[in-house]
Parts: C-alpha cells; sequence; structure tokens
C-alpha cells in the first residue's frame, strides 16, 4: 500500500514536472527565434552597409570627386621621397 | 387502489426502465466502438493527418560565403532577402489586390494568375523572389492566409562590371553560374539547415522537434585582385575599346614576383547585379577564355631560345635584307628593309626575317623544347572554368614553314593570361611561380625556364622597344625604364586569315631595374586607321602602368627623377 501511494505521488510530480519542462522550453525557443531573427536583422544591416561603404569608396567615383569637386590632379613634377 | 398503483408503476418503470437503459448500453457501445476504431484501427492514419497539418520541416538557407580582394574590399556580398509565394488553394481572391500593391505587383495580372492556379489545383506560386526584408516583414505581419515568405539571400556586386567576368555570378536560387561563383560553388554555399517544428495556425512555431541540419555558412574567398588597379586596368581598357571601336578586349596584370593575378578585365563587360539586361557574349571572360595568336609578342622567346643555345650574343649580327624571305612557297616581309641587325635590333625593330633566320638555324625541335620549358603551350595555367586550351605544334608537326610561322607567333594561341604568364618568364632572374587568382598561403614553386643571365640580357634587348626606334616608343611610362613588345596579329576568319581585321597586342614589364608588374594588353579587331599594335595597345599599357605603379608606390628608376632624400626619412 505504501508503495503504491510512493508512486502516484511520483507519477503526479513527473507529470507536473513534465509540464514545467515543455513551458521551459516553448519560452527557450521563442527567445531562440528573437535572436535568431536579430541575427538575421544584424546580418542585413551589416551587409547593406558593406555594400553601402563601397559604393561611396568606389575608386571611379573618388577619382571623379577628386578631379570635379576638389580640382585635383595628378602630380606633374614627379619628386619622391625616399628614406 | 394503493396496492394496485404501484403494480402498475412497477410494471411500466420496468419496461421504460429497460429501454432506457438500454439505449445507454448502445449509444455507449457505439462511443466505445468509436473509440476503438479511432485508437486501434484509424490511429496511424490519424496521427500521420495530424501531423501533416502542424509539423513543418524547416528549411533555413546558409549564407553564402563573401569574395574580396586582397585587401578585403567587398566583391561579392549575401544579404537576406525574402521569396514571397501564395498558396492559391487558401488564399481569398478579394485579399489579392492589397498582396499585388504591396509588392508592386500589376493588380489584374496577379489575380488572373492566382484564380488560373487555384482552378488548376496548384498549390504553389511564387509572388515575388527576392523582397527586402522590410517589405515582405510588412505583408507577413498582415497574417493574410495563404501568403507565405521563405528566407533566402541575394548576391550584390558592388564593383559591378570591373570585375563581373572574373568573379562571375550566381543564378536567382544562388548557384554559381560564371566565373569564380561557379569554380568555388561549394566552399562557397555552405549547407543549409533543416529542422521540424510544430507550428500553430498562424504558422508560428511553437515547439521544435528535432534539428537535422545545422545551417552552416559558407566560408570566404580572399582574390589576389587589387580593386584599385582592376578600376584602373578596366577605365582604360574600356576606352581604349570605345575610341578605337574594337570588337573586344582585355587586359591582365601580374604580380613580376609573385605570379599573382593584380587584374584581369575584359571589355564589353555587363553590370552582374541586373540580370535582366545579361547579355552572353559580354559574359566571355577574355582575358581567360580567348584564345589568340600572340603575334609578334612571342618574338623575345625565339630570340632568348637562340641566346640559350650559346651561339649568339645579343650583339650577334643577322643580315634581314632585302627585308623578306621566301619559305617554301610563301613570302614573309619585314615592315622594311632593315639591313643588318644586332640581335637587339630584331627585338626593337620586330624583324620577323630576323627571328625566323634564328629559328631555322636552331630548328624544330630545339625551339619546341625551349617555349615548353618557358612555360608557353602549357594547356592551362589557373584552372578557371571556361579557361582557353594553350595549343602548339609538336616538333614533329613543323616543317621549314610552320617553325617559320610559330617564331613570329602565328599557328600556336594561347589566352592572354596564358601569355602574361609567359612574361613572367622574364622577370625574377627566369623563376617562373604559377599563376594564382585565389590567396592561399602556400608560396609557389620556383620553375625556372630561362636562366637567370638571359632573363636579364632580354630585359634589356626589350627596354629598346620603348625607345624613339623601337616599334613600341607610345608604351613608354613616365619616370620608369620598361620594356615589352608589340604584337600585331591577323585575325582568323572564316576564310584563314583576314586581311585587313588585326588583333593588337602589347605585352610588357616595369621597371626594368627590378620589375614588379607584368601586363598584357590585347585589343581585338580595332577598326580605326590605327591598328598596330604599337599603336593602339601600347598606349594602354603605358597609362595601365603609369598608374598601377603609383598606386604601388614603386619607386621611378629611369634616373630623370631624383628621389629627394628627407632628413631622418619617412616612412
Amino acid at each position: 500500500m505504501k508503495w503504491k501511494v510512493v508512486l502516484l505521488l511520483a507519477l503526479v510530480l513527473s507529470a507536473l514536472w513534465q509540464i514545467s519542462v515543455a513551458h521551459e522550453h516553448r519560452q527557450l525557443l521563442q527567445r531562440w527565434q528573437q535572436q535568431d531573427a536579430l541575427r538575421n536583422n544584424l546580418q542585413r544591416q551589416y551587409s547593406m552597409l558593406l555594400l553601402e561603404r563601397s559604393t561611396l569608396a568606389a575608386h571611379n567615383r573618388i577619382d571623379r570627386l577628386a578631379r570635379q569637386e576638389l580640382n585635383m590632379t595628378e602630380p606633374k613634377n614627379i619628386q619622391v621621397l625616399t628614406r | 387502489m394503493t396496492t394496485k398503483a404501484p403494480t402498475e408503476l412497477k410494471g411500466i418503470e420496468r419496461w421504460r426502465f429497460g429501454l432506457v437503459l438500454g439505449v445507454f448500453l448502445v449509444l455507449l457501445a457505439v462511443v466505445v466502438a468509436w473509440l476503438i476504431k479511432l485508437h486501434v484501427v484509424q490511429q496511424s492514419f490519424l496521427v500521420e493527418q495530424g501531423e501533416k497539418r502542424t509539423v513543418r520541416t524547416e528549411v533555413q538557407a546558409a549564407m553564402r560565403g563573401m569574395i574580396t580582394d586582397r585587401f578585403g574590399k567587398p566583391l561579392a556580398v549575401s544579404s537576406p532577402v525574402v521569396d514571397m509565394w501564395l498558396n492559391p488553394q487558401e488564399v481569398a481572391l478579394e485579399s489579392v489586390p492589397e498582396v499585388a500593391k504591396m509588392l508592386n505587383l500589376p493588380v489584374r495580372e496577379l489575380g488572373l494568375k492566382t484564380s488560373k492556379a487555384a482552378r488548376e489545383g496548384r498549390s504553389f506560386l511564387y509572388l515575388k523572389r527576392q523582397v527586402e526584408p522590410a517589405v515582405a516583414q510588412a505583408l507577413l505581419q498582415k497574417r493574410i492566409p495563404g501568403v507565405y515568405g521563405e528566407e533566402g539571400f541575394r548576391r550584390f556586386y558592388p564593383a559591378a562590371e570591373v570585375t563581373a567576368h572574373t568573379v562571375g555570378i550566381v543564378n536567382i536560387d544562388g548557384r554559381g553560374q560564371e566565373g569564380l561563383e561557379l569554380a568555388y560553388e561549394d566552399y562557397l554555399r555552405g549547407t543549409s539547415g533543416s529542422r521540424q517544428v510544430v507550428k500553430d495556425l498562424y504558422g508560428n512555431v511553437i515547439k521544435q522537434l528535432q534539428v537535422k541540419d545545422v545551417a552552416k555558412a559558407g566560408g570566404n574567398l580572399t582574390l589576389t585582385l587589387d580593386l584599385r588597379l582592376q578600376y584602373v586596368a578596366y577605365r582604360e581598357l574600356k576606352a581604349a575599346v570605345n575610341q578605337h571601336q574594337a570588337a573586344s578586349g582585355s587586359a591582365v596584370l601580374l604580380d613580376a614576383k609573385t605570379g599573382e593575378i593584380l587584374a584581369l578585365v575584359s571589355q564589353p563587360s555587363y553590370n552582374p547585379n541586373n540580370r535582366a539586361a545579361l547579355k552572353p557574349e559580354a559574359m566571355r571572360n577574355r582575358a581567360v577564355a580567348d584564345l589568340i595568336e600572340p603575334g609578334s609578342t612571342i618574338k623575345p622567346f625565339t630570340v632568348a631560345a637562340a641566346l640559350q643555345t650559346g651561339k649568339y650574343t645579343p650583339n650577334t649580327q643577322i643580315n634581314t635584307s632585302p627585308g623578306y624571305i621566301r619559305v617554301k612557297n610563301k613570302t614573309v616581309r619585314d615592315h622594311r628593309d632593315y639591313g643588318v641587325l644586332d640581335l637587339t635590333g630584331v627585338i626593337t625593330k620586330s624583324s620577323n626575317v630576323g627571328v625566323i633566320k634564328l629559328a631555322h638555324d636552331m630548328g624544330a625541335r630545339q625551339l619546341w623544347r625551349f617555349f615548353t620549358g618557358a612555360g608557353i603551350g602549357q594547356p592551362s595555367v589557373l584552372g578557371f572554368p571556361g579557361e582557353a586550351i594553350s595549343q602548339m605544334p609538336y616538333p614533329e608537326q613543323m616543317d621549314s614553314l610552320r617553325l617559320a610561322t610559330v617564331a613570329f607567333g602565328y599557328g600556336l594561341s594561347m589566352s592572354p593570361l596564358g601569355l602574361a604568364y609567359a612574361y613572367t618568364n622574364f622577370t625574377e632572374e627566369g623563376c617562373r611561380k604559377p599563376v594564382t587568382l585565389v590567396q592561399d598561403m602556400t608560396q609557389g614553386k620556383c620553375e625556372e625556364g630561362i636562366s637567370a643571365p638571359i632573363a636579364k640580357q632580354m630585359l634589356r634587348m626589350m627596354e629598346t622597344v620603348t625607345t624613339k626606334e623601337g616599334t613600341g616608343s607610345r608604351a613608354r611610362v613616365p619616370g620608369y625604364r620598361s620594356g615589352g613588345k608589340t604584337g600585331t596579329a591577323h585575325r582568323v576568319g572564316r576564310r584563314g586569315y583576314e586581311e585587313d581585321s588585326y588583333t593588337s597586342l602589347y605585352a610588357g614589364i616595369a621597371p626594368i631595374s627590378n620589375p614588379d608588374l607584368v601586363l598584357v594588353v590585347v585589343i581585338d579587331d580595332p577598326k580605326g586607321k590605327e591598328y598596330y599594335g604599337g599603336e593602339v595597345a601600347a598606349p594602354v599599357f603605358s597609362r595601365i602602368m603609369e598608374q598601377a605603379l603609383r598606386l604601388r608606390q614603386i619607386a621611378p628608376d629611369d634616373g630623370s627623377i631624383q628621389p629627394l632624400q628627407v632628413a631622418g626619412g619617412i616612412q
């Protein structure tokens, strides 16, 4: 009789425990999904910024800006500085 | 009365009781039978159906690796996007216009397409692929039934047409189609992840059953290209191709010390970011995939072969009078009668007669052995997809005429890259390193095709080409000693060599005192009055080389500019 009570108690406890673990799993999953979405978002921003920077720093754009807006030219009388 | 009534009631009560009980028992039996049917007979079917409605396998696309130049400047970058699709069976036709408006699609057309797909019983229809994540998110937040999004990636090419041929392109599914994207497909792609999840009615994940694969991003690829030099080469090549209304052009810039490809450009080019406007002929990587006959640019090798025999020195006199030579039934001409030239003069003036006499004196076997040792006719130098296979006749195939034509660059063919590779023989004291496009830490082993003293002599001889008397005076690079060789080859048409259609070439090295760069410029079929290599290709060489040497901070070596000594020194 006594071991039956113990078993019943264990059964109830493990059932409750399972509920709480399932709940915990769901919460962790949700957090993971949020983090995953965040990571994707950051990834997107990173590649966008990378693309933006390389567009702004494109050689032909810098060349054009230097010539037209800053009135720069290639040096005519080259002087080379050596150590 | 009192005794009668109960007996009557009792009688009624008994059969009624029996009836009610019987009905309940039957109902109970039905319920039990139904339960047994559901739990025993149909269980597997029902479980399966239930899972079909809730359990989903989610695929997570792996991020494709980045391709960068040698300094980490991005050449190909993947960015997350969403492929939007709908299930025509689930979607209400009234909600289609709203979806179309949000995705900027024609409303009527999408409505027709959806109803047609629904009639045909299809349950998948792409709405729009590669949608901006922000737009897709806004649409998915509306929870319109039957509208779904699948995460994917889109490939961007920041340098666009400048690196298009080398980097290549991926298709809409993110698979490499051309160039390095194709060659390194397995390395760049990574592995996509997949997991089994339970979803609720709204598509939210409520339970994760199992993770089959974890998504692994593809590896990044670092090239040996220098984007600055690539830009310069592209700009100058494009300008020249336009100026001479040429059919195509290409340029290859190699690091003379390491064999690394610093720039690899072709014209015409295309914008890999705009898939709609792709033209196959513009996608050809001419620097690698085109076979050219090197023409006179091969002469330095014929002369070097002669020097290698030991019978000749750069000052050995050769009589090229009367400016033409008959081989079998063909007459090969020089530009004019140059009289007696020394070996250096043969290079300076690009004398066909001179090199034919040298080749005939050496014989086919010796010339072939020297060329092969120098890596000319090596089938492939890089292993790039679509790389042209070089061709060179075997000595048994060379009669006196064939030998003569090989000596001045006809009857053998290679890619512009192959030609540039061959010119690295003259640098680093004859140490030729394998050509590389992708950076790896392994140092290529030296192959000696030309002995060190002869390589040095050849450099000095090729420097005379850029003097006032030489054929490549317009290839001169201000401030630097440069050397090279012009080439003008008749193009091969439908009926053999064409009379008035040419390929203009220039292959050169700078600075001569300590070679840093090897550059080959090929302009195919210039339509203007100018068509000689010294007129069309040589100026391009000069312009690219001048800017490239400055960008690489190579000190001028021609003595016209005195280095300024700074007290204390600068770094």
